[in-house]
């Protein structure tokens, strides 16, 4: 760029030639120059005035648009929840099998205080103690007056004492609803149900979450707002469930005993009737577990599907059955009984002497330790591993409860011949009583394997055989006959033929180190009809004794065989079983004949 | 001496100013404060008393402010540039040390019947300031390292002691404006595009380094920056002004539920329904149509001032000019983008609209010396 001279000689030269004065010539160009460069600047400033104008005219166009898109959506409608991920109310209800309730939902509400919009926090404080006489009036008053902006007052209030709040009138005491979890059967098959309590909790819903039981193991599926609130169906017959554990919390009484535990069960599908476990505990206010001891001593424990014990005679049957299964002895085979049995340093007693030998149907019926040992060491330890695995004995039974899992079976460390002996008769393996009941329901149904379960008509289809017809039958003659001339004449039950096997075992100190001499563990496991057998059942107590006679008696026969049979007095006919007796005489009809 | 001293050909005198005002942009600004006087008398639930009638009053004030400021020659204005920066610059940090809390943060001075946010101030000051710097700075060295650096001092100090009050909305406007002023001045593009560069570097750093060895924030820290980036992460929290504002927006549709028929803002769901937030609320009552009139009305606005500023050759007058209709435009720009969540929230009012004295009386003086400059242009 050519600079433009400020004093060009030449027209100086001239203009001084003119007289004119030369130093006009120098602010003529002074300004030129300076309007030079002024619009120079003007052009790059109108430049980046475009720029600026195109950055305004781009927001304008975004707004716009964005504001377009907006108008055009469909719009969305204000929402309590306030569009975070709402809270899932509406837990669907559980039924037995008939559709009876066992759980479902009532609608309450909670109580909370926002103490910034209160009124007159001193009268509030003082009605709402005389509403709710557990609340401290002075701590409310100090929580109202502090700077607190928020607190609960009461997770659940009754309509009434929801009126009462209502008519103290200040705004700052406000409700939020809320979704309560009842169970109005109380008790009744509290440890099945399990129990519920709150998880995420907001002022205008909580969540409500299953802790234990079908509850929580169903937990998914009774929130899911998918299924529109079907309830969940469950196996079980409320009216059988209140009266098995009505029966047993009798027996329990009666037997002294810590524990106690029932179960009722069909015998081909494996649909659980009934189940019970003592002491219990009420759903709608569960005890919270135990910190110290042993958790087997709380209530919240279920004895027939966590607790794992060493169950005694009640597994000969298994031991004859795998001996029938295999061709090793028939019914009548008769078996060295002669005792004691020793066996390197370990020596296997009976109960009585019963003499030089029994055939396989007496050492059922009499229950021979010895007798069940000599049939063991005839398939050996691996056999009979193969055998109880294949019954479900070595596994945790899949019934749907997410304590099942916790019920693991108690394993020796080394299957050795010894321990095919004691297993043999039911020590050393250490099994829920709910396993007991799938081994007897396979034998009950003609040799199909059964996996509990508590749902009503799963669809699964019919179990693997682990032994056959033939087999089954046999041994159902033999526990029929335990019931009839055996050591469960108790259990004999009119019109019902009852088919079962006693299991007395003592209980394994706590600290290791040999078993009580006088703990036991008495079983009754069975099935009826004993012929044709439609459910299997098993009581056990939990150390019972029996102290009507002139000594304490604690075998299963006088203990838990009375109790199983009063709960099949009791429940035959609510489940539809026809006693098989002559009718007595109609003497009615008869009389009107004439 | 300013060129337009020494080479006004005419400049109106007495009450013939008042036919050179640009009058366009005043009817569009009372246009723009009718929106706000009928959507205050909305929110408040057709109750006139409660924020209509002072703001009312309050533009009426700021209103004859605006007019008395035109009145004054734009040299004056230049002339009181830099005592109006350092005054606004002492009160901002006055308003640290005696300043009242409100709303959490520390913005306010009292000053007897006027409760001041500085900050306000400032916006205007700042743009003053700079227009003036380039006005003096001769035009070769406006590229000049150290002649840019001196104005980056200008703007960094109150927009520092902004962010620490904290207001990241004002601190972001003085940022944007004063920048705004430097490049409409003919600072090379290169010191833009480095800061802009650097910016972007920094951010995509801190972002880069999470989760690494050499993290450079702490993780909560990430967490915030999330719930600002995208508040849908915290839908009860962050998350909640924005929500229930797209949830207004989207009810208003095309035509919108009808003047006083708004359920977002009358519910009481929304905070701030009368101040940061009150666009939702016209955006429910007057739906799109109601919503792009107001936008109209803006553009309309800086669009005069746009050409207020190219036609006008004193260099100062239209760097002010264009300075402060930046300024305003920042200003809805921001809330409009942060009600729609275009941009997070970060707490600035809807200009001339909101409830609120203190930034419409500023911006209606900001208004006075843009007319200032529009009357006492050389012509």
């Amino acid at each position: 760029m050519i600079r433009r001279p400020l004093r060009p000689l030449a027209r100086i030269l001239k203009a001084r030639e003119r007289g004119e004065n030369p130093d006009a010539i120098e602010r003529e160009n002074l300004r030129l120059r300076h309007e030079e460069a002024r619009d120079r600047s003007r052009s790059r400033a109108e430049g980046r005035l475009l720029v600026l104008g195109a950055a305004f005219a781009l927001v304008f166009g975004t707004v716009g648009l964005r504001m377009a898109a907006m108008a055009g959506a469909p719009a969305e409608e204000p929402r309590a929840t306030a569009g975070g991920n709402p809270i899932i109310a509406q837990r669907a209800d559980i039924t037995d099998r008939k559709g009876r309730v066992l759980a479902t939902n009532l609608d309450t509400y909670a109580l909370y205080a926002q103490p910034p919009q209160m009124v007159d926090p001193v009268r509030s404080a003082r009605e709402l103690a005389a509403i709710f006489p557990e609340l401290d009036e002075e701590e409310l008053l100090e929580d109202f007056t502090g700077p607190r902006k928020f607190l609960w007052i009461r997770k659940q209030i009754s309509p009434e004492q929801r009126q009462a709040v209502h008519d103290i009138g200040d705004p700052g005491l406000l409700f939020g609803p809320r979704e309560m979890r009842i169970y109005p059967n109380g008790p009744v098959a509290a440890h099945i149900l399990g129990g519920a309590s709150y998880g995420r909790e907001g002022v205008s819903s909580a969540e409500v979450i299953g802790v234990a039981g079908v509850e929580r193991r169903f937990d998914a599926y009774l929130r899911d707002p998918a299924n529109e609130g079907a309830p969940l169906q469950l196996s079980l017959d409320l009216s059988v469930q209140a009266a098995v554990e009505e029966v047993l919390a009798g027996g329990m009484n009666l037997l002294n005993a810590r524990g106690a535990a029932a179960v009722l069960m069909e015998a081909d599908s494996g649909e659980i009737v009934a189940m019970a476990s003592l002491p219990d505990f009420d759903p709608n206010n569960r005890p919270r577990p135990l910190t110290q001891g042993s958790p087997a001593d709380s209530p919240l424990f279920n004895r027939m599907v966590q607790g794992v014990y060493e169950l005694g005679s009640v597994f000969k049957i298994f031991t004859v059955a795998q001996g029938l299964e295999m061709g090793l002895v028939k019914p009548s085979t008769m078996i060295d009984t002669k005792g004691p049995m020793t066996w390197g340093r370990f020596r296997i007693r009976d109960f009585h002497d019963y003499g030089p030998e029994l055939s396989v149907t007496d050492v059922i019926v009499e229950s021979s330790n010895i007798g069940t040992s000599r049939i063991a060491l005839m398939f050996g330890a691996e056999k009979q591993r193969e055998f109880l695995d294949k019954l479900g004995m070595l596994e945790p039974t899949e019934v749907e409860m997410v304590e099942a899992p916790t019920g693991k079976p108690l394993l020796p460390a080394q299957w050795s011949e010894i321990s095919t002996m004691t297993i043999s008769y039911g020590h050393g393996l250490s099994v829920s009583p709910l396993h007991l009941a799938a081994g007897y329901a396979t034998l009950a149904n003609g040799g199909l394997k059964v996996t509990p379960t508590l749902l009503h008509d799963a669809a699964r289809g019919p179990g693997e055989r682990v032994v056959s017809e033939e087999t089954a039958a046999a041994s159902r003659a033999m526990l029929r006959a335990v019931v009839s001339r055996g050591t469960a004449s108790l259990g004999d039950v009119e019109g019902y033929e009852v088919g079962g096997k006693t299991g007395t075992a003592d209980k394994p100190r706590e600290n290791g180190g040999g078993y009580y001499d006088d703990k036991v563990i008495a079983t009754f496991a069975g099935m009826f009809p004993a012929l044709d057998p439609k459910y299997v059942f098993v009581v056990t107590f939990d150390e019972p004794v029996e102290t009507t006679g002139s000594i304490p008696r604690r075998t299963a026969g006088w203990t838990a065989v009375p109790v199983a049979a009063e709960m099949i007095r009791r429940t035959a006919p609510l489940l539809g079983l026809r006693p098989q007796v002559e009718g007595a005489p109609e003497q009615g009809i008869s009389l009107a004949a004439n | 001496m300013s060129y337009l001293e020494t080479n006004a050909k005419y400049v109106p005198s007495g009450p013939r100013k008042l036919l050179y005002l640009n009058w366009p942009v005043i009817v569009l600004l009372c246009a723009v404060a009718g929106f706000g006087f009928l959507m205050l008398y909305s929110v408040a639930g057709g109750e006139s008393a409660r924020w209509m009638m002072p703001q009312i009053k309050r533009f009426g004030v700021g209103l004859v402010a605006m007019i008395v400021v035109a009145m004054v020659p734009i040299w004056f204005w230049r002339n009181m540039a830099l005592l109006g920066y350092a005054g606004s610059l002492a009160l901002l940090v006055a308003v640290d040390l005696v300043g009242e809390v409100g709303m959490g943060a520390q913005r306010w001075i009292d000053l007897g019947p006027l409760r001041l946010q500085p900050s306000e101030l400032m916006k205007v000051a700042l743009v003053m300031l700079l227009a003036a710097y380039y006005d003096w700075l001769p035009l070769r060295k406006t590229s000049h390292p150290f002649w840019v650096l001196l104005p980056v001092g200008l703007i960094v100090a109150p927009t520092m002691l902004t962010l620490a009050q904290p207001d990241l909305g004002t601190a972001l406007l003085l940022l944007i404006g004063g920048a705004t002023v430097m490049f409409a001045a003919g600072v090379h593009w290169g010191y833009f595009l480095t800061v802009i560069a650097a910016g972007v570097g920094t951010v995509y750093a801190v972002f880069a380094s999470r989760g690494t060895s050499w993290q450079l924030l702490k993780d909560y820290q990430y967490r915030r920056i999330d719930t600002f980036i995208d508040p849908s992460n915290d839908p009860l929290g962050a998350g909640y002004h924005i929500t229930q504002a797209k949830i207004a927006l989207g009810s208003g549709g095309w035509t919108g539920r009808g003047f006083m028929q708004g359920t977002q803002s009358r519910l009481n769901f929304l905070p701030e329904k009368h101040t940061d937030f009150i666009f939702t609320t016209l955006a429910e009552e007057f739906g799109f149509v109601g919503a792009s009139t107001l936008l109209g009305l803006y553009a309309l606005i800086c669009l005069f001032c746009l050409v207020s500023a190219i036609g006008n050759r004193d260099r100062f007058a239209a760097l002010v000019t264009l300075g402060i209709a930046m300024t305003f435009f920042l200003f809805f720009a921001v809330n409009m983008s942060m009600v729609m969540g275009l941009a997070p929230v970060v707490g600035v009012p809807l200009p001339m609209v909101s409830y609120g004295g203190s930034a419409m009386l500023v911006l209606l003086l900001a208004f006075g010396i843009v007319q200032s400059a529009h009357v006492h242009k050389p012509r």
